[in-house]
């Protein structure tokens, strides 16, 4: 379950980033509009990933419902914590995208 | 003609919101605290000990206590003890008495013994409340269906008036006055949206056949009673036949149900007419076990000869709809960690009533804030707002310690629980009349954050059942509520340190020329 968190949290984390304002703000950097196509993406692709693991997880109606907690948690989390801590945040993505495909791949997970 | 729309719905969202808003946040947060309905009766009542759970042990003790106590009632019922909520209940109807005749106890799961344990209402307070109102029925259920009604109403109007929804999907501005109101307003109902949704619009689902009963009666008329009995399944209540005849035991009866679904946890057991030949024995599923709540599915055995007589799970679709929304509404289903974020996700449905409040008020004093004085109007807001937010907060924590404070043994105990409760809430609204704004926030604040953040330390003095205490056997359903009540001491400490001060100006805001443009934004957003 915490995978499904995980994956959750960095898709919207980086769908945030999609957006050239956040990632001037967050990166100090101008994106290119490749860039930000990219990344709008891969944020919708863990999205989905997401998704799939939680009704694999728990399948399609407690699934569904983990899924939507635990993605109204991990964006609330990380709207209200982007004025304050941005940098702990981008280390919260960070390991967000290490960890989640670890406890994917683990065989306990 | 799209703004005049936009504009309507701002409108009709800014009042609503403002008549409703009051009610609205009393009503989420009680709602709120039911999440951990058990885990509050389980603090208010201390004397109840928390025991390793065996349904079948405890059954064979409910059976010999009610054999003994009411061995000539209707019917009894037995509730069996859960993960959160140590006490085994069984109730009984005295023969020929009515609805009015019944009597409930509560016993030790592990030896049968009746717990004198306080008297009071516990969760079951605030969850009635929150849907009741502590009005006459059914008033009390009508005004709080109709403030859901307004709720969903708000969400909707709230998404059409939100001009940015997407672009400013990540966006919240601290430390600019009403623009961080607004951000914090928009962001916290976004985000959360699906959970907003799904609690006000199940809700209404909830009540629908006392809202919208007119395709009941247009077939059932007045008999609605029989509209329930086609859709549940009557209640086969089975004539006693005044023979008496030895029961089974209700341990047999239980592995028969658990043959007929491995690991099935039970909810309420009904007995029909025990000691007879034509006693009944009803095992409900216990309601977290899916996330559905399907009424009226179950299992019914002859108590004599332990015959399956009938098992019901109904299947139909607009009941699982319907049971779906109930279920999704109530989380009984939800284990700890889904649990705690519903409670989060309810306080987030508060905030959204609460911010609004503040920004009906906050944009209307920005008006008269040169002229010094304020119109009554803003000033009655102001004192509602007061009290109906800060106010509340007090009159919750006034249950908690008179749960610990009054006299165990004093007559009508738990009644003087519920009045602490209106009584702190009612001076609240004195207290914001006799204050001015600012002070009277800090100060109800700032008592909140003392009653909340003091509640463990008073457990703790009052019973043995303090953090010390809790922490080390593992009650966590105990330690939780100290824990949160310390939590939210701490937090509302922080909030009245921020009234206590002068307020922020919000006018940091260096160019002038950006400063105005961004104002007449604000003032086109916020309505």
């Amino acid at each position: 379950m915490l995978a499904v968190a995980l994956f959750g949290f960095a898709g919207f984390a980086i769908l945030c980033l999609s957006m050239e304002k956040h990632y001037k703000d967050l990166l100090s950097a101008a994106p290119s509009a490749a860039r930000l196509r990219s990344l709008r993406v891969g944020g919708w692709l863990l999205l989905l990933v997401a998704l799939w693991l939680a009704v694999r997880h728990s399948g399609w109606a407690m699934g569904l419902v983990e899924l939507f907690a635990v993605l109204m948690a991990g964006v609330t989390f990380w709207v209200f914590l982007l004025p304050y801590k941005p940098r702990l945040l981008l280390g919260a993505l960070a390991i967000s995208l290490v960890l989640g495909p670890v406890l994917v791949v683990l065989p306990s997970a | 003609m799209k703004e005049g729309f936009r504009q309507a719905m701002a409108w009709l969202h800014t009042w609503t919101g403002l008549i409703f808003g009051w009610l609205l946040f009393a009503i989420f947060l009680t709602g709120t605290l039911s999440y951990f309905k058990e885990e509050i009766t389980h603090w208010a009542q201390p004397e109840v000990p928390t025991r390793a759970l065996d349904p079948a042990a405890s059954l064979a003790l409910a059976q010999t206590y009610l054999q003994e106590h009411a061995p000539n009632a209707g019917s009894w019922f037995i509730r069996l003890p859960e993960a959160r909520e140590p006490a085994l209940s069984v109730g009984w109807r005295a023969e020929g008495a009515g609805r009015r005749g019944f009597i409930d106890k509560t016993l030790d799961p592990a030896t049968g013994e009746e717990v004198q344990a306080r008297e009071t209402r516990g969760g079951d307070f605030f969850y009635r409340f929150h849907f009741q109102l502590e009005m006459p029925h059914p008033w009390g259920r009508w005004l709080s269906t109709f403030a859901a009604f307004i709720m969903l109403l708000g969400l909707v109007t709230g998404i059409i008036t939100h001009k940015k929804i997407f672009k400013e999907f990540f966006t919240f501005r601290p430390g600019k006055g009403q623009r961080s109101w607004l951000d914090g307003h928009n962001a916290i109902g976004v985000l959360v949206l699906p959970f907003h949704l799904m609690i006000s619009y199940s809700s209404l689902v909830i009540f629908m056949s006392m809202v919208m009963p007119a395709s009941i009666i247009a077939s059932y008329g007045d008999n609605t009673r029989g509209f329930f009995n086609d859709l549940f399944g009557a209640p086969r209540e089975v004539k006693a036949t005044g023979v008496a005849a030895p029961m089974l035991p209700l341990p047999t009866l239980y592995e028969k149900v658990q043959e007929q679904a491995p690991g099935t946890r039970l909810g309420w057991i009904e007995v029909q007419n025990p000691g007879d030949q034509n006693a009944r024995v009803r095992f409900t599923r216990h309601a977290g076990d899916r996330i559905a709540h399907m009424r009226g599915g179950g299992w019914t055995y002859d108590g004599v000869n332990g015959e399956l007589q009938g098992a019901s799970t109904i299947e139909a679709t607009p009941m699982l709809i319907s049971g779906g929304m109930y279920g999704l509404h109530m989380g009984v289903f939800a284990g700890p960690w889904l649990r705690w974020l519903y409670f989060f996700f309810g306080l987030a449905g508060t905030a959204v009533i609460g911010t609004g409040l503040v920004l009906w008020l906050g944009k209307r004093q920005l008006k008269h804030a040169k002229s010094g004085s304020q119109p009554g109007e803003l000033r009655l807001v102001e004192v509602l707002n007061i009290a109906s937010m800060s106010g509340l907060l007090l009159g919750v924590a006034a249950f908690f310690w008179a749960n610990r404070l009054l006299p165990v043994g004093l007559e009508g105990r738990a009644g003087w629980e519920v009045n602490s409760f209106f009584l702190l809430w009612g001076l609240s609204v004195l207290h914001a009349m006799l204050r001015p704004g600012r002070r009277a926030w800090a100060e109800q604040l700032g008592l909140a954050a003392l009653l909340w953040g003091t509640l463990p330390l008073l457990n703790q003095l009052t019973t043995g059942h303090g953090l010390v205490h809790s922490i080390a056997a593992g009650d966590w359903a105990m330690a939780g509520v100290d824990l949160t009540a310390l939590g939210s001491g701490l937090f509302l400490a922080w909030a009245a340190m921020k009234m206590w001060r002068p307020p922020v100006v919000a006018a940091k805001r260096a160019p002038k020329a950006a400063k105005a443009a961004s104002a007449n934004l604000i003032e086109s957003e916020v309505n």
